[in-house]
């Protein structure tokens, strides 16, 4: 039996990382799969080439996004465009994370939230955020991977992630509706 | 630095993305500043809370299982590829002889067939790559089980241009299914076959296609090899659709389009006029 190769060694450890980030861009299982598989072929190819600054996480992320922005463009009987928010040349986000405060997180805190919640409300954020998000916070990611993988300067990773975080903050303290029914019951 | 500009950066200080300049100053105000100090406080209390326990999902087994396969034979294929890619330069040969005398065109293999990269090769390259998906099930047929006419009729309300598939009754020759495959956003038929146990793919591409992708003359038959695998690529002078045949089983692939007479005849043919 042969031993594995050092890419093969690689992905087999970031797999789930690399399918999650498949599946978040995609949002279809089968279309995932397609994804991941052409990345790994062209990682496979490129190994030779790979990015050391870079770590081979953020780098196989990268190749996963370009693949599905060139499948974008290229499909384009069945979406007309690019979403802005994937394309190169999207327009910067205007406002400065100097002027984005963060909420404060002791609601959340009171509340005691579980972990799946957050990940559901992760999951409802618009798409720039939720991407940026996603690599920080659940993959690990530092902002300059971030910006590589994104093809966006340091600034507005880091105000996608401001508003992201703060955006996903005020959907956690805000009451669900039964919440509200079981005070009344209480009376309060 | 005043409240204001440490509460902008809080979020690079608990991500530990500040320079050390930038740090020492933070510090140094959380000393002075109980408001500040109890904000950063919080942060660190969350992400302990909720940040630090977010995860990827795990990937399903049935995935993982066929995404390792793709890896291993990705890794395997290289390794083993050269003393394969010799092998298969001698059953191109002999499938190039054959095509020739099958009928696809006396006078069409006067070029080489070993010929430097271009769209053509590009093509052979995107077939192998698509019959790769199609037997290793990465990419699920979109219809299976079904005869080839029946096939053809449901490729033909789906497809903007006219497919006709071979159904030739042989022994040797077992028609898989297939699907649309998008090829440069042009939509193709991708069929699947087995020819005595083997895994064999033809795609049919119509003239558009070789549009998009740049192909400047028109390929009326050639052979390339790409991958390991033979990829013979041909056109209808009459209609302009284009064919391309993947395989690793040299001429015996032919018998998805010609009867096993036909390419024994041929090859007599051949043989008669050397």
């Amino acid at each position: 039996m042969t031993e594995p190769s050092d890419f093969e060694r690689l992905v087999l450890e970031q797999l789930d990382s690399l399918w999650n980030y498949a599946l978040n861009l995609t949002r279809r299982s089968d279309q995932a799969q397609d994804l991941l598989q052409d990345a790994l072929a062209r990682g496979f190819e490129r190994f030779e080439l790979f990015d050391r600054s870079l770590s081979f996480k953020a780098w196989m992320f990268t190749i996963i996004r370009h693949i599905h922005v060139d499948h974008l463009r290229k499909s384009d009987a069945l979406r007309p465009e690019t979403p802005e928010w994937l394309a190169e040349g999207a327009a910067e986000i205007s406002e400065s994370p100097l002027y984005a405060i963060p909420l404060d997180p002791e609601a959340i805190l009171a509340h005691r939230e579980s972990v799946e919640r957050l990940q559901e409300a992760i999951r409802h954020l618009p798409a720039e955020m939720r991407e940026v998000i996603e690599l920080r916070d659940i993959e690990g990611l530092s902002y300059r991977e971030i910006a590589v993988i994104v093809k966006r300067p340091m600034g507005t990773v880091m105000s996608r992630l401001y508003r992201g975080r703060n955006l996903l903050r005020s959907s956690l303290v805000e009451q669900k509706p039964e919440d509200k029914s079981a005070e009344s019951h209480r009376g309060l | 630095m005043d409240c204001n500009d440490v509460k902008a950066r809080i979020f690079s200080y608990v991500d530990g993305e500040l320079g050390a300049e930038a740090l020492a100053e933070m510090e140094t105000h959380f000393t002075g500043c109980e408001g500040c100090s109890r904000l950063v406080d919080l942060e660190l209390r969350f992400q302990a809370a909720y940040t630090r326990r977010l995860r990827p999902q795990l990937v399903p087994s049935q995935i993982r299982e066929k995404l390792t396969r793709v890896l291993a034979d990705l890794t395997a294929g290289t390794r083993a590829r050269p003393r394969r890619a010799l092998r298969k330069r001698v059953a191109v040969a002999a499938v190039a002889a054959l095509f020739v005398a099958v009928g696809a065109g006396a006078a069409l293999l006067a070029e080489s067939v070993f010929r430097s990269r271009g769209s053509l090769v590009d093509l052979a390259e995107a077939a192998v790559e698509q019959h790769q998906r199609l037997t290793r099930d990465v990419l699920p047929p979109d219809i299976h089980g079904v005869s080839p006419k029946i096939a053809e009729d449901w490729f033909r309300k789906r497809l903007n241009f006219n497919i006709s598939l071979p159904d030739l009754p042989s022994e040797r020759l077992k028609f898989r299914g297939g699907r649309i495959w998008h090829l440069n956003g042009v939509e193709t038929a991708a069929l699947g076959y087995e020819v005595e146990g083997s895994d064999v793919s033809l795609f049919i591409v119509p003239g558009e296609a070789y549009r998009k992708l740049g192909l400047k003359e028109p390929p009326r038959f050639r052979l390339v090899t790409s991958r390991g695998y033979d990829v013979i690529v041909w056109r209808s002078q009459v209609n302009g659709v284009g064919y391309a045949l993947v395989s690793e089983i040299g001429g015996r692939a032919c018998v998805v389009c010609h009867s096993p007479e036909e390419i024994h005849e041929s090859a007599a043919t051949l043989s008669a006029h050397r």
